[in-house]
């Protein structure tokens, strides 16, 4: 469209200076025809004729001492009327009985000029409709050739992989829009497969391990009901924590993997302050037994965009974190404001450098039992929102800082 | 009471049996769908334990089946996937409750307990465990018509134990029952808890009803 413009423009501007040239060479030629005129009046009378003053038409005779050269120019003069016009206008020498003179010849450029405006106005006018057809075209005809790509893009850009749907663009006519749709709808159909599957196969992963470490569980519980000496139930309940560690190790895998699934795609407006809430509430008499002082300073309300499941683990192993690792005594400090959260919770210090403290299996502190996924989970859920987590210890204290 | 467990892994059906018969349930088992669907049209249960993921059938059609039937029956499902999505069909199905594998037997348990109280429309909300009168609707204790004041923790420990009766339950239990799966690790903690809780009961009455059993956990008993 630009282009075309441009174009326009330009040949417009030629066409101008084109035509008036034209129309100059044509003054041009009538005043070459009066100069002949006055020539051959000068070669048959000897003498000057009377100098022509109408409307249109100048002409004007001066004496010279010297020969004086033939030209072409472009005047601008008063006319009769006391207006200033311009005049096309042809001087000459004419030499009469031995005397020299200057004849100059005018002809008014007043009509030359009208039909030059004329012209470009009528040219204007052309491309001026030229364009608006342009315009209309592209906007209307065009447009609606190009629908079924455009509704295709928009199907594309709206597709979500776990709502399970595919993509059905609309029947088309032309060719390579029918190909670009079925190539569309062949893909999404495999890939909403290939993630139907992946999402039954993390679900059946955990549905086989759960159930014989159900079992496991089970009957130590019922051996724990039985007659067992010191030894005997000592031995029994180490193995069933380790079966429990096992199988929440397993849970907290099975989480992590729906996480990069994408299988908590739903979103909504949570307000972190109040889960926040009700999970310390449920901690209070938990933190009183360890004699732990909890510090909170919480909005009324925190409004994040995530999903609800993940924004309940995200903030729970958060606080378990800071109640597993803590000790006797300590304290814990919670804050949520602006866009950051805030907790910090005294302990010992972690074995493992900072920078390390959020990769799976690392251990932070000699409490053996924490497998560390927990925090792992953390950064994740944090991964997926794009929300900057950092820890650091400092002053006695674990400091966990998430911006939103 | 009677029960029907609904599950297809034997060996878990077997361990669940013989804890809630020593809880002096009836219980009677069903191994797949088919099986399941006959008894339920049979017979009326207090409480349907119910593994959805049967070989032969979704265990959600038995809970339409129960509605079509128009049984009052509470249902508690039991399911390995722990999905969130699961949870919510099922409830919104008609379940009463959704406990997600593993459990603790004693969970199980407490659970099935509740559902009872909640399905038995008599107004039986009381629970009575030797002197002690639980009224679960008003939450509160009393000994010998004297009132116990219970933090709400120290109740739910209460209550737990109060539906588990003679049973060893341990402190991974206890610990999971109060504060959810998150808590691994020393649970040494469950110790003061016990304790203020056991304090409270014996300063009502002479009679020390939480049995520590060294090394595995605690014990309810009445007697």
């Amino acid at each position: 469209m630009v282009a075309t413009i441009v174009v326009l423009l330009i040949s417009a501007v030629v066409y101008y200076f084109f035509i008036n040239n034209a129309l100059i060479r044509q003054l041009d030629k009538s005043l070459i025809a009066e100069e002949t005129e006055i020539n051959e009046y000068v070669k048959t009378n000897h003498q000057l004729p009377d100098p022509e003053d109408s409307k249109d038409e100048q002409e004007q005779y001066a004496e010279v001492t010297v020969k004086g050269k033939r030209n072409f120019k472009s005047v601008l003069i008063a006319n009769k009327k006391k207006r200033e016009v311009y005049y096309r206008q042809l001087e000459f020498p004419v030499a009469v009985s031995g005397k020299y003179y200057m004849a100059v010849v005018r002809k008014s450029q007043e009509e030359t000029e009208h039909l030059v405006r004329l012209i470009l106005k009528i040219t204007l006018l052309i491309v001026l409709l030229l364009l608006i057809t342009l315009y209309l075209v592209n906007r209307f005809l065009l447009s609606r050739l190009w629908q079924p790509f455009y509704n295709t893009l928009q199907q594309l850009q709206k597709f979500n992989i776990a709502s399970g749907k595919n993509i059905h663009p609309e029947p088309t006519n032309t060719t390579e829009f029918r190909e670009l749709n079925n190539a569309v709808s062949d893909m999404t159909q495999k890939a909403v497969n290939d993630y139907e599957e992946i999402k039954r196969f993390t679900e059946n992963a955990s549905h086989e391990i759960q159930t014989p470490l159900a079992i496991i569980a089970s009957k130590l519980e019922l051996l724990n009901q039985t007659n067992l000496d010191e030894n005997q139930s000592k031995y029994i309940n180490s193995i069933a924590d380790t079966t429990s560690r096992l199988s929440k190790l397993n849970q907290s895998l099975i989480l992590l993997t729906k996480i990069d699934n994408r299988q908590f795609s739903q979103s909504g407006k949570i307000n972190l302050a109040k889960v926040i809430e009700t999970h310390l509430s449920n901690f209070e008499e938990l933190l009183h037994a360890k004699n732990i002082i909890l510090t909170k300073h919480l909005p009324g309300e925190f409004v994040v965009e995530m999903n609800e499941t993940l924004a309940d683990v995200l903030i729970l192993n958060l606080i378990t974190n800071a109640i597993k690792h803590n000790e006797e005594n300590g304290s814990i400090y919670l804050e949520l404001n602006d866009s950051i959260l805030k907790i910090m919770n005294t302990g010992k210090p972690p074995e493992t450098s900072a920078e390390s403290y959020f990769e799976r299996f690392k251990k932070g502190s000699p409490k053996s039992e924490s497998l560390g996924l927990g925090l792992s989970i953390v950064k994740k859920i944090c991964d997926v929102y794009n929300f900057k987590i950092s820890y650091n210890f400092h002053d006695g204290k674990h400091s966990v800082v998430i911006n939103f | 009471m009677k029960l029907l467990i609904i599950e297809d892994e034997k060996e878990l059906m077997n361990s669940i049996v013989t804890y809630l018969q020593g809880q002096k349930y009836l219980c009677e088992t069903a191994n797949d769908f088919k099986t399941a669907i006959d008894k339920i049209e049979e017979f009326d249960y207090d409480c349907i334990i119910l593994d959805i993921t049967l070989p032969d059938g979704n265990g959600l059609n038995i809970l339409k089946q129960l509605k079509t039937y128009k049984k009052n029956d509470g249902v508690l499902i039991i399911s390995a996937k722990n999905s969130l999505d699961d949870k919510i069909t099922g409830l919104t199905s008609g379940a009463d409750d959704y406990l997600a594998k593993p459990f603790h037997l004693s969970e199980l348990g407490a659970r099935i307990a509740a559902i009872i109280r909640r399905k038995n429309f008599d107004g039986n909300n009381i629970l009575k465990a030797g002197d002690l009168v639980i009224d679960t609707l008003a939450k509160t204790v009393q000994i010998n018509n004297q009132s116990i004041d219970l933090t709400r923790k120290e109740y739910q420990l209460l209550l737990y134990f109060a539906s588990n009766k003679n049973r060893v339950i341990s402190k991974t239990a206890i610990a999971e029952h109060l504060w959810g799966d998150n808590m691994e690790g020393n649970f040494d903690f469950i110790y003061t808890h016990i304790k203020n809780l056991r304090k409270k009961l014996t300063e009502a009455c002479n009679h020390d009803y939480i049995k520590s059993v060294y090394g595995m956990g605690y014990k309810f008993s009445a007697e």
